[in-house]
């Protein structure tokens, strides 16, 4: 039995939805960060569906960018998280009140 | 499939009373939610942010570390499939990739991103001071009234026994 | 020991980006299937800024790592400029080159034409003029590294990948290489809690609007087939699309995406907050890099590839030029602190830009990128008299700082004075044409709504371009009381009218903005009233000679400008 392809994109869009929905609520600032990191992986499922849609092998190719973008993108944050809460006592994203916007 | 009716109906069962006491206890239960009462623990103190496992920020480097140069070897796969129809071309393009890898790589030793291990004492000093004695390395515990002397405003109050309740006060070393 | 990390992710960034040009443009298949052969040289003079800038990061990086520490603090700087000039050289020189060879792509990823070329100069530029402006502000705050400059090369590295790509993945790249410097140049001032608060806002949120972007990439991938600018727009014209929803989300969380990096309306929550946060020429930089890479991308997909589908985008920047106008301008009036008011203000300015965009016209891309490429002098040599009078540890930004400048510091006064009337929109500045074209080319289009809404918002943002101008020459320290106050302001306006030569803009907005200065003094100096800073400020030679770039720029690109006609040889994209 094969599954269509229209329910991996369906999958995609939900797992999206829920890291767009988790960086929102969440207080946690690692979660936060997890939640971008399931952002990115919900598009390179919608990638590799399409690419196999269509099959086309950009969009697998696609990946491979993402996959090293995402990669340097949790280094940096993390360094920045690591830099910023380092003289603090807990990661949570309530204590970062200094600038009101 | 006939056999199977009866774990069918038994997991029915199951999951229904389940569902049904949940949403039974959530309808009837006495709900006065207090913070003390939602902390993790009820000791009295009430939490004031998630508790948190504690690496050294030593540990992240690495693991900063470890993530780039790992995730750079997926773009040495589409080469090695294509490999020997780029030969050359793809030759110096992956060595001009690896020079770049390099040259991050030496920034990064030369920053010390890379000096594990404790750090070097380079300065020559003894490990301890060699005009140590008894007199200096000994501390000298106070007796319980010199603590309610020194120990501030407040005085605790102290057990029957002359054992202060919990943890000696700070100020009581000697300087 | 955490900046070198910082840096070496960003490094890493950057080597991957650059990388993916040479083998991964020929050695994944997918991505250029349109040569038939494996052997194709890639033509590195058509991405020779970006291999420019890109080099002289790396050549810094090095340097840093042979010399032993803090051997060569002013070394860095001088690399910085002089690696910036090259990439100018090399943009003007491609200028000529692509005149005489003509358009050409690399792998049907990487554009090699005029549009490409116009945003190597503006990049370049924008690399001097930070490079000069950032040194003596990371030596007074004790930040001065080979980091800050390397940083500066990769923003700048990320944002003409931007402007030459060719598809939509060659654009998110540029986009990560481009934010992930600039979130780290955010953070970049290490004892300041509020630049660590501004990095990491400015990351979460960078992050989420990159994926949100990158989301669009997908699915605008899924409705035609390819992430290519040329095949999207082919497509397109040969298919009419009947079930076109992946289509239109796709194109909906583009705009969105990119509007998050050039600071639109709805999506501008992070701007006040990062602005005020980093170090000041940095925000001069992203301000000015940021908005034009932003921008560059958004030409290319919705004029580039998605011209054919107009009628969708077209109301969408309609709405958000819109609201990007109004309410970056009125925004702007009710802030305390320079920076944050500057923030604001960037806003409003990138409202413009959208209506040049709105337009979907030659003229109005022309009229953007005239707009970007001015607005960049303007607003680093904002943030650079900012940084001056902010005084060591960024000490204070609020309204105060900037009163009675003119007495303390006639110079810099003046430049600042021309750098408000140029984002006001004062005649004889750059500011005024810029606005002239892209409300021009909107009338062109029988935009009259909007065309009337933008002259509105100049309007409003008057008000507080002159309120900082007044405070400026008006604002004697010991005059307490407001009654003393008001006899400077008259005096102040009227340097203000004749500094800006002509004055009817500014007229009619000092008869509006006149009114409430008085009070408004009044409650500043009774409600927050500090001795004004007695000490001299200090120009450092490399921030005057930048200042004096800018505002000799800002004035001679206000008069009569060539540069109009170098923005309208570049809106001919493939």
């Amino acid at each position: 039995m094969t599954v269509p392809g229209a329910w991996y994109l369906v999958l995609a869009a939900v797992l999206f939805g829920i890291g767009a929905t988790g960086l929102l609520v969440r207080r946690n600032v690692l979660v936060m960060f997890m939640c971008i990191e399931l952002m990115l992986n919900a598009v390179n499922l919608t990638f590799v569906t399409f690419a196999r849609l269509l099959d086309d092998i950009g969009g697998q190719a696609s990946v491979f960018f993402v996959l090293v973008v995402a990669a340097a993108e949790v280094v940096v944050g993390l360094a920045i998280i690591v830099a910023m809460f380092r003289r603090r006592a807990a990661a949570t994203a309530d204590e970062i009140h200094i600038l009101k916007g | 499939m006939e056999q199977y009716l009866p774990i069918v109906l038994l997991l029915a069962l199951v999951v229904g009373f389940s569902v049904a006491s949940a949403i039974g206890s959530r309808l009837l239960a006495p709900k006065r939610r207090t913070g003390a009462k939602e902390g993790p623990y009820e000791s009295g103190i009430v939490p004031r942010y998630s508790p948190a496992a504690r690496f050294p920020v030593r540990f992240y480097l690495v693991a900063m570390i470890f993530i780039i140069f790992d995730i750079e070897v997926v773009f040495l796969y589409p080469w090695a499939v294509m490999y020997r129809q780029l030969w050359t071309f793809g030759l110096a393009e992956m060595a001009a990739f690896a020079i770049v890898v390099f040259i991050a790589f030496a920034y990064l030793v030369s920053n010390g991103a890379l000096d594990w291990g404790p750090r070097q004492r380079t300065g020559g000093r003894p490990p301890a001071d060699l005009a140590r004695s008894t007199a200096a390395t000994v501390r000298r515990v106070p007796r319980p009234e010199e603590l309610i002397e020194r120990a501030g405003p407040e005085p605790r109050p102290l057990e029957p026994d002359g054992a202060p309740g919990g943890a000696p006060p700070r100020q009581a070393q000697p300087a | 020991m955490i900046q070198s990390v910082l840096f070496a992710g960003v490094g890493h960034l950057a080597q991957s980006g650059s990388g993916c040009l040479g083998p991964n443009g020929t050695s994944i298949t997918g991505l250029c299937t349109s040569d038939n052969s494996l052997h194709m040289p890639v033509a590195y003079r058509s991405i020779l800024p970006m291999l420019v800038l890109f080099i002289g990061a790396l050549v810094l990086l090095l340097v840093s790592a042979l010399l032993s520490k803090r051997s060569r603090p002013g070394l860095y700087p001088v690399l910085s400029t002089a690696v910036g000039l090259a990439a100018l050289v090399a943009s003007v020189w491609e200028w000529y080159d692509v005149g005489n060879r003509g358009v050409s792509t690399i792998g049907g990823q990487i554009f090699y034409d005029r549009f490409s070329v116009f945003f190597g100069v503006v990049v370049s530029v924008t690399v001097v003029l930070a490079s000069l402006v950032s040194d003596s502000y990371l030596r007074r705050e004790g930040l001065d590294g080979v980091e800050a400059y390397a940083l500066i090369l990769l923003a700048g590295t990320g944002a003409v990948l931007m402007a030459e790509a060719a598809g939509l993945i060659m654009l998110f790249l540029g986009l990560e290489i481009m934010s992930i410097a600039l979130y780290v140049m955010a953070a970049y001032h290490r004892r300041r809690t509020e630049s660590g608060e501004a990095g990491f806002k400015y990351f979460i949120l960078g992050s989420f609007s990159s994926a949100i972007f990158l989301y669009g990439v997908a699915l605008t991938y899924g409705a035609t087939g390819s992430t290519r600018f040329q095949d999207i727009a082919g497509y397109l014209a040969r298919n009419t699309l009947v079930h076109d929803g992946v289509l239109l989300a796709g194109m909906a969380l583009l705009i969105v995406g990119l509007g998050f990096k050039v600071a639109a309306v709805p999506f501008h929550f992070w701007t006040p907050d990062v602005y005020q946060g980093s170090p000041t020429p940095f925000t001069g930089y992203m301000a000015a890099l940021a908005k034009a890479a932003g921008f560059a991308g958004l030409l290319r997909t919705l004029t580039g590839a998605l011209s054919s589908q107009q009628a969708n985008w077209r109301p969408v920047i309609w709405l958000i030029a819109v609201l990007t106008l109004l309410i970056g301008s009125v925004m702007a009036i009710a802030q305390r602190d320079l920076k944050r008011m500057m923030a604001y203000s960037s806003i409003s300015q990138a409202g413009y830009v959208l209506v040049g965009l709105q337009a979907g016209s030659a003229a109005g891309t022309a009229g953007s990128l005239f707009y970007l490429f001015t607005y960049a002098f303007v607003i680093v040599g904002t943030f650079a008299v900012l940084g001056l009078i902010q005084g060591p540890g960024e000490a204070r930004n609020d309204l105060g700082a900037i009163r009675g400048l003119a007495r303390r510091r006639p110079g810099l006064a003046m430049a600042m004075l021309v750098f408000l009337l140029a984002q006001a929109g004062v005649p004889l500045t750059s500011g005024f044409l810029a606005k002239f074209y892209v409300i021009e080319a909107s009338v062109q289009r029988g935009q009259y709504p909007l065309a009337i809404i933008a002259m509105l918002a100049a309007a409003i943002a008057a008000f507080f371009y002159l309120r900082i101008a007044l405070l400026m020459y008006a604002g004697e320290g010991e005059a307490a009381g407001p009654a003393p106050a008001l006899e400077p302001a008259g005096g102040g306006a009227e340097a203000a009218g004749e500094a800006a030569g002509e004055a009817f803009v500014a007229d009619g907005a000092l008869t509006a903005g006149l009114q409430p200065v008085p009070s408004l003094d009044g409650a500043t100096a009774t409600l927050t009233w500090e001795p004004p800073p007695e000490e001299r400020i200090a120009i450092p030679p490399a921030v005057a000679a930048t200042l004096a770039i800018c505002v000799v720029f800002t004035i001679a690109a206000g008069v009569s400008s060539p540069i109009i006609d170098f923005a309208r040889h570049a809106t001919a994209m493939i």
